[in-house]
């Protein structure tokens, strides 16, 4: 078991010895958290922690298990071995009390189409129990009018159920926003509004965990990212400790073209055309840059690796084993 | 009980439409059978039209030519209440209630809306049950209604005791329960609307079939007893204004023990994708 998952009723304990009405115990904690279908696993022995106030991002290919994992969390399957916990409650045995203080992000396809917008976030409203203190605000950032929240859903575009979704999920200012593919469907510069949004609520101390395809967006929100694939977590690091445990890539432009068959130390040429070197640099850059020194060279250019560098190097690494 | 009323209302106003609908229906259909009674001009002549109508054909309507006759306008008008097209426009209303707002839900992915919220399945599970309770006592009162009206105004001839449309309406009430029942059962174990639908149309019409033969042949008679439609008599609440305990009973201890049965199923299933 993971040594931050609370016993049974250890929440009930320190929110009556006066601690965050939340709970006590990280934002997320789960403990071999594994869900089978007809004996295969979907998940497997998952064990990772999502402090209180981080952006935590949960990436993985189709059917890596993050749709399942958000299942599990929200109370909607129940596990076949293993725990989960939001705030220190178990999801699946006291799922109404895990979720009092979570947002969640439904597919924009299960909203009402018979409904107007406005009815569908009252009822979201009314069955948080916390009002919607954020609702005008995500209204301006999402770009969505009162006129539009008049209309029925039926009439609306992709975009703008997603930012119904969003805006549902997120206007009672939750202590846990829990997003999958949350900016699937708008477009850059709304993407980029919302994005701003999330910074903000977590500058106010608020958790969010997102699982999206968006690796740029994760770069950019994310401090800490977990990769899971065929059910198994991977990795789980913060980004800045994935991009020092990763090899960066270099541009090299040389005054006379490297004869070929010289070989390269400290380095993966990922191609050579004329004058130009594109290489994959070792995490130890000295042989490399002793290589280089002999060599006539105009511009050197090293970048550190990006996450979907880093995500398809795990993949490419994963897919080799046997 | 916040949160149940939230969703029960909330699941009203989604199925208003298809409720209006259904209410005009039922209400129109009851509301012709005592103007059609009284278009044959006295009961005599309508007794005299029976007796030449085969039986196979008044055993669709689940009533025998005898029991019209002795009890006279209450059991002409018991005919609105046995029809076929009355147990179809009761049913389904009934069963789209229910199958609509529990396996429906699952299959689209709109149960998340609510169970991604504080709110328990408990509570959704009820919120269910009250709105097919109060859909299954609306179209029984609106049946009954339009039948009152019929009578009201074309005054058709023999007498009828308008209270006794109340045991009429208890009646209907606990069929559909059973029907409600029966369908948010097979409902909450369904992963989608369609399987729900299927399999409570299919029990009902395996039980109008049992009923319906028992009716005609003798040798059947022991399996009668395992229709429900067995078990619903509106001549008797017409004609005598009660219903018979063994119907109460054996109707409402289905109703209870299949929403219950749901619900247990429901609380402990995954939902589907």
């Amino acid at each position: 078991m993971s040594e931050r998952l609370l016993p049974m009723g250890g929440a009930r304990k320190c929110y009556a010895q006066g601690m965050n009405d939340a709970g006590a115990g990280p934002a997320i904690a789960t403990a071999g958290l594994t869900k089978s279908y007809s004996g295969v696993d979907a998940l497997s022995d998952l064990s990772l922690t999502v402090e209180r106030g981080s952006i935590y991002g949960f990436l993985g290919p189709n059917g890596a298990g993050k749709t399942t994992t958000i299942r599990l969390l929200m109370g909607f399957i129940e596990p076949t071995r293993g725990r989960a916990q939001m705030f220190g409650r178990d999801t699946w045995r006291d799922g109404v009390q895990a979720r009092s203080h979570v947002g969640y992000l439904v597919q924009s396809e299960a909203l009402f189409p018979e409904l107007s917008g406005e009815d569908q976030l009252r009822f979201a409203e009314k069955l948080s129990g916390r009002g919607a203190p954020l609702q005008d605000r995500l209204l301006d950032v999402l770009e969505l009018s009162r006129a539009d929240l008049k209309r029925k859903l039926k009439t609306y575009s992709k975009g703008m159920r997603q930012k119904l979704a969003l805006i549902a999920a997120a206007q009672h200012d939750p202590e846990l926003l829990m997003l999958d593919e949350p900016t699937d469907g708008l477009d850059p510069l709304i993407q980029r509004a919302f994005e701003s949004h999330l910074l903000d609520r977590h500058a106010a101390g608020r958790t969010i965990f997102m699982s999206s395809h968006d690796l740029g967006e994760v770069d950019r929100l994310c401090q800490t990212v977990a990769i899971v694939r065929a059910g198994r977590l991977v990795q789980e690091a913060t980004i800045q400790a994935l991009r020092s445990q990763h090899r960066r890539r270099a541009e090299v432009v040389l005054s006379t073209p490297l004869p070929p068959g010289v070989a390269i130390p400290g380095a993966e040429v990922l191609s050579a055309e004329g004058r130009m070197l594109k290489l994959l640099v070792d995490l130890d850059p000295n042989p490399l840059l002793g290589f280089l020194a002999e060599l006539p060279v105009e511009s050197i250019t090293i970048a550190p690796p990006s996450l979907s560098d880093i995500f398809a190097e795990y993949y490419v690494q994963e897919s080799a084993r046997p | 009980m916040t949160a149940v009323w939230t969703l029960l209302t909330q699941l009203l106003r989604r199925c208003r439409g298809g409720l209006i609908a259904m209410t005009i229906g039922l209400f129109a259909f009851e509301f012709i059978q005592p103007v059609a009674i009284d278009a044959f001009g006295n009961l005599d002549q309508l007794i005299s039209i029976m007796d030449l109508v085969p039986k196979p054909f008044l055993a669709l309507m689940n009533v025998t030519p005898e029991v019209v006759e002795q009890v006279g306008l209450p059991g002409f008008l018991a005919l609105g209440f046995t029809h076929p097209v009355y147990h179809l426009l009761v049913s389904a209303v009934i069963i789209w209630i229910a199958a609509r707002s529990l396996a429906g839900e699952m299959e689209s992915g709109q149960v998340q809306v609510a169970l991604a919220r504080p709110v328990s399945r408990r509570q959704f599970y009820l919120a269910r049950v009250l709105a097919v309770t109060l859909i299954a006592f609306w179209v029984s009162t609106v049946a009954a209604l339009g039948n009152i009206v019929g009578i009201a105004y074309s005054k058709p001839d023999g007498t009828m005791d308008t209270w006794h449309f109340v045991p009429q309406i208890g009646a209907s009430l606990l069929l559909a329960l059973t029907i409600g029942g029966v369908a948010l059962l097979v409902s909450s174990r369904a992963d989608r609307m369609g399987q729900a639908v299927g399999w409570t149309a299919g029990f009902l019409i395996v039980s109008y079939v049992i009923d319906y033969f028992a009716t005609l042949w003798a040798f059947l008679k022991p399996i009668q007893p395992f229709s429900v439609f067995d078990y619903y008599d509106p001549p008797v609440a017409l004609a005598h204004g009660t219903i018979p305990g063994t119907n109460a009973l054996v109707l409402g201890g289905i109703a209870a023990l299949c929403t219950i049965a749901g619900y247990a199923i429901f609380e402990r299933r995954d939902l589907p994708n």
